[in-house]
């Protein structure tokens, strides 16, 4: 793409937000809609620099931010060998393939009330939740993606004089990739939203409590400041990290498989 | 001591529904295996029997039948008006081209907003109501219809639409024989991804917003310590997820996937 038509996009991407930022400033005006009820965008430009100032919008976002690295690579780092351990034994797989549907249904969300019981209020609390909500989709995800490659890959590999281990590391995670990066795109998605009510709920620090202390004081220009970078955050991760690498693992890895 | 286990789970599958349960009869066990040994507290973590033995109790005194019908009416009000709304307008918007260009990044956004984000404001504006609860459901299962209507119109091959009008089709018949056929299992994901964001907002939403429903049973017994109404609600939202997989999406993909070209009502 030349700089020029990176250019026309980004534009074509940005103009929509300025029409709506318009309508929705007009719209305020128009119907004189006090503050207690819907901001103005001025409002919340200024609520904008007035949390930037005292650090305190900083502090939320790191601590979101913070939360959700921290449960996800955990989640990540013990699910994919746990899930190609439990692959390799058809049975196993098979047994276990219910349940963590089960679990990865839950994960999240219905978490909440036991996750506080058990940690507390607080960062371990809220770690769980996320590591559930990553940990479960990811281990189902890469056992799908094991199990389903084909038996004659791997005979051909071993064949051809592969150890078990290059098996694993040349065949069977390459060829689970694909769908694993989804599981990870998928979970997080989840993980996100979690992590909002999570903060809503148990916590004193993150973009979920900024918001629901926010409540407290009917700030909405604080509210409506939590809701856009609550959005603007995950469209970044997501379209920024998320989508390259998985188009990148479906592109190279993927052999015939849709994009989902 | 393994073999036999495995040997007789071989011999399990005779009926899909009987082999989808032989592994949580073996979770149970080791749950309440676990549970006896008493590594932890039983208070904090207590056994199938006692889980039991409070489904029996909520089950008799009515209080689990009423929440589970609260919470089902909700997410199914939400869902089928997300879809009445979702759909079409996800059909205009992938088939007019400048509309698309200009919704695409704000549905992008605001799908992004996850529907949690929006409760604090609703609160202000509604109250601990049913319409806050509904306004989050809805909103959470209408962007990803709209997204995936949209996207299942523009993936639908020009040249069939070509094929069609050098037939002599009208536009309408494009429209109910080629567009929205076509677009159909994506259109379907979507109702998938849509009831899997709403049923999680839904279970966010009776918690905080917390009249009733199985939610807010799960976050009231957070409240007074009781550990074992938290797993039945949790094991509850389990199978009811089970349920609206295999009774709703299942035979849904399957009929779209299946009978690919026939324009069939999505349930």
């Amino acid at each position: 793409m030349t700089a020029r038509s990176r250019l026309g996009a980004a534009v074509w991407f940005a103009a929509p937000f300025v029409v709506l930022v318009l309508a929705w400033s007009a719209a305020v005006e128009l119907y004189d809609v006090p503050l207690r009820v819907f901001p103005r965008p001025a409002d919340v430009i200024q609520a904008l620099a007035q949390q930037a100032r005292t650090g305190a919008l900083g502090n939320h976002i790191w601590q979101s931010l913070r939360r959700v690295l921290v449960g996800t690579t955990l989640a990540v780092v013990t699910s994919i060998p746990l899930g190609v351990v439990i692959s390799t034994n058809r049975y196993v797989a098979a047994l276990s393939a219910p349940v963590l549907r089960f679990f990865s249904v839950l994960a999240g969300i219905a978490w909440i009330p036991l996750a506080t019981l058990w940690f507390g209020y607080g960062f371990g609390a809220i770690t769980f939740i996320i590591f559930n909500a990553v940990f479960f989709i990811v281990l189902y995800n890469t056992i799908l993606g094991v199990t389903g490659i084909p038996q004659a890959l791997r005979d051909a590999a071993r064949s051809l004089g592969a150890s078990r281990g290059q098996v694993v590391t040349e065949v069977l995670l390459p060829g689970a990739l694909p769908n694993i990066v989804t599981g990870i795109r998928t979970g997080m998605g989840f993980a996100w939203r979690g992590l909002i009510a999570a903060e809503i709920i148990a916590t004193n620090a993150g973009l979920g409590y900024m918001l629901f202390l926010a409540r407290d004081f009917y700030r909405t220009e604080v509210i409506v400041l939590g809701m856009i970078l609550i959005g603007a955050i995950w469209v970044l991760i997501d379209r920024l990290i998320l989508v390259p690498i998985e188009r990148r693992t479906v592109e190279r890895w993927g052999l015939a498989r849709s994009a989902g | 001591m393994k073999r036999p286990v495995l040997r007789a789970l071989r011999w399990f599958p005779g009926h899909p529904a009987l082999a989808g349960a032989g592994p949580f009869v073996l979770l149970v066990a080791v749950w309440a295996l676990v549970v006896e040994l008493e590594i932890y507290p039983r208070a904090f973590f207590p056994g199938p029997l006692d889980v039991l033995r409070v489904f029996g109790s909520l089950v008799y005194k009515g209080i689990l039948p009423t929440y589970l019908q609260d919470s089902v009416t909700r997410l199914a009000v939400g869902a089928a008006a997300g879809m009445v709304v979702g759909i079409p307008l996800g059909l205009l918007i992938g088939l007019h081209p400048a509309s698309y260009r200009f919704f695409w990044p704000l549905i992008i956004f605001f799908q992004a907003i996850g529907d949690i984000a929006w409760l604090p404001i609703l609160l202000i504006w509604f109250g601990f109501t049913l319409t806050t609860m509904t306004f989050v459901i809805v909103y959470t299962v209408i962007f990803p219809m709209i997204f995936n209507a949209a996207l299942g119109v523009r993936t639908v091959p020009v040249e069939m639409v070509r094929a069609a009008q050098s037939l002599g089709a009208s536009r309408w018949r494009i429209l109910a024989e080629v567009l929205i056929p076509g677009a159909l299992p994506n259109i379907i994901t979507g109702l998938r991804n849509g009831l899997g964001y709403g049923w999680r907002a839904l279970i966010a939403a009776e918690i905080i917003v917390g009249t009733s429903g199985i939610g807010f049973m799960m976050f009231d017994a957070r409240r007074s310590g009781s550990v074992v109404e938290m797993i039945l609600g949790m094991i509850v939202l389990g199978i009811l997820w089970y349920v609206v997989d295999a009774g709703i999406l299942r035979p849904a993909e399957r009929v779209t996937i299946e009978r690919w070209g026939l324009v069939r009502q999505a349930p």
